[in-house]
């Protein structure tokens, strides 16, 4: 690994947390490309590598976020618990690595999420924030 | 792979649940998920593929950006973060739409 993996690993590495640290996601689908793209790592090695990667990073955020009082205990308690369950029957279950048309229903599924929560966003004072009276 | 793009959208869209406490709420859980999966990957039949010297250099850069991007969670204005979210889900969608 010459320098410039290094530097490119740790560059990647620093946006995909950063976006574990905002957003709330795990970073691998950052930490996948850094590798697949940047290296040329195998998209096996990378997605094992990926998984070892997100555990620190979700670490470092959550005991964060705990000090940020950003943390709703009860819904985040019943969606680790439920993700545990459904990693261990998605591995009995399935083995095989999703194929194009699951990845692209998954694509599909996200861009209608996208769409669904940018009308959310820009719907004008949607948040029940109490109505000012006139 | 994806827990927190199907985990922020659940909170937010059907719970009505602010986006700051989605977000942080969904890498709360991603924590025990990913925990549980790397085991399960690990000893899975076949050899472990897992670089853990690329997963060090990655975790070196992922572990600052992760706590700078958890303190500047607060400061970031509801609309602005939710548009955030929306541009992330949005650019990885569509590169799973077009390149599977």
């Amino acid at each position: 690994m010459s320098w410039g993996d290094a530097v490119l690993l740790i560059a990647g590495g620093f946006a995909a947390g950063f976006l574990a640290g905002t957003i709330g996601i795990g970073g691998g689908s950052l930490f996948v490309p850094t590798m697949t793209i940047g290296l040329g790592v195998s998209q096996a090695v990378a997605q094992g590598t990926s998984l070892v990667a997100i555990v620190p990073t979700a670490l470092v955020s959550s005991v964060t976020h705990f000090r940020e009082h950003n943390v709703l205990r009860g819904p985040a308690l019943w969606m680790g618990g439920g993700g545990v369950v459904g990693a261990v029957l998605g591995a009995l279950i399935a083995v095989e690595v999703p194929g194009p048309i699951l990845a692209r229903v998954w694509g599909g599924f996200l861009l209608f999420t996208a769409y669904r929560l940018a009308v959310q966003a820009l719907r004008p004072a949607s948040t029940g924030g109490g109505q000012r009276p006139s | 792979m994806g827990g927190g793009f199907v985990l922020i959208p659940l909170q937010v869209l059907w719970a009505s649940v602010p986006q700051r406490f989605a977000n942080a709420n969904s890498i709360v859980a991603i924590l025990p998920i990913a925990l549980a999966a790397l085991p399960i990957y690990y000893f899975r039949k076949g050899s472990p593929q897992i670089d853990f010297r690329i997963a060090l250099f990655l975790v070196l850069g992922s572990v600052i950006g992760a706590y700078i991007g958890a303190r500047l969670l607060k400061r970031i204005p509801e609309r602005e973060l939710r548009l955030a979210v929306v541009v992330v889900l949005g650019l990885v969608g569509f590169k799973e739409l077009l390149f599977p």
